[in-house]
């Protein structure tokens, strides 16, 4: 993931998850979040999915927060498809459906995934999949949620 | 008569020579499960694969989205390609696709439809979706890919090269992905075994 230079503030945001509940970014403040932008047809994104899930896994009750911001799809297609992961995610999976939170980021192409800062300041972004169980990456997390 | 033969023969292999090193910058195969062919640039920090897309596909692909019937068809009839894009330098590179151009046989440059004009088009029918065309311009870290779809406005079966370019350290670096053809309208016929 390459640093965001300068960092520069998240624009905050609610969006409900395939279960209705309504997340709002800044309620998150303190944590570390990795923000992913994804959608179910997007192979790179469905092939990340099962890493992200296990570094939340990893991470639990550290200050980390994983949320998945589907793009533009009903909660029945997501729902559907992310019942099929082996794990599937624990985290929060949003839906944007009129993409104005990926607007508000900027983001160019899926999947794109930002990690924010605990004041809540974009500090990294990945274009194109990863594999996040990659020691880089957990590097730079641990050194954000140290900060 | 002898020297003028050995004449020739120098230069046919000087561009035999210039031909081989001009097409060392692709690499094609082809799917031998369905025929479709795809190209890869070589020793290039911006690195490109086109992967040709049938009609059929672009078809399935849009209708499943909601499209409009008529702009569905208007989308098939363009020469499309699934786009793979990596930054392969250590430092960043940028592209802008409004500076690629599809050069046909007959020498014209054609420019691409790029994602911003795809995006007008199809907001001024009342789509609102936002992916799937590989993004206009943009600025890859180190580490960056993305993919999407190519699309330039030539019939299906069209043979070009497409001339593409990246900026990176401040300077535009061109190179030339040679001997792309367009999917055809229907699958290559796989050829039969003796």
């Amino acid at each position: 993931m390459a640093p965001v230079k300068p960092p520069r503030p998240a624009p905050d945001f609610s969006l409900p998850d395939v279960d209705g509940k309504i997340h709002t970014l800044s309620d998150y403040s303190g944590k570390v979040v990795m923000l992913n932008f994804w959608a179910t047809w997007c192979p790179p994104c469905r092939r990340e999915l099962p890493s992200m899930e296990q570094l939340y896994l990893d991470l639990k009750g550290k200050p980390f927060q994983v949320l998945a911001c589907d793009q533009q799809e009903d909660g029945d297609t997501v729902f559907a498809f992310t019942g099929q992961l082996d794990p599937a995610p624990s985290f929060p999976v949003l839906l944007d459906s009129k993409r104005a939170v990926s607007r508000a980021y900027g983001v160019p192409g899926l999947p794109t995934t930002f990690l924010i800062d605990k004041t809540g300041q974009i500090a990294y972004r990945a274009v194109g999949g990863r594999e996040f169980g990659h020691p880089a990456i957990r590097a730079l997390i641990e050194e954000l949620m140290a900060a | 008569m002898c020297e003028m033969k050995i004449s020739a023969l120098c230069s046919f292999l000087v561009l035999l020579v210039a031909a081989a090193t001009a097409m060392a910058g692709t690499v094609q195969s082809t799917n031998p499960n369905n025929g479709l062919s795809n190209w890869q640039s070589a020793d290039t920090p911006f690195s490109l694969q086109l992967l040709q897309l049938m009609p059929d596909n672009v078809r399935a692909v849009y209708s499943n989205k909601g499209f409009p019937p008529a702009l569905v068809e208007e989308m098939a009839g363009y020469c499309m390609f699934g786009s793979v894009i990596r930054n392969l330098a250590d430092e960043p590179v940028s592209y802008d696709v409004a500076d690629w151009r599809a050069i046909t046989a007959d020498g014209v440059r054609h420019p691409l439809r790029t994602k911003t004009e795809w995006l007008k088009i199809w907001q001024s029918q009342g789509v609102d979706f936002g992916w799937s065309i590989l993004p206009a311009a943009q600025t890859l870290e180190v580490g960056d890919w993305g993919q999407g779809f190519t699309t330039v406005k030539l019939p299906h079966g069209t043979r070009f090269d497409l001339d593409y370019s990246w900026r990176q350290h401040g300077k535009t670096f061109h190179a030339i992905l040679e001997g792309l053809q367009c999917a055809p309208e229907q699958l290559p016929v796989p050829p039969r075994k003796p």
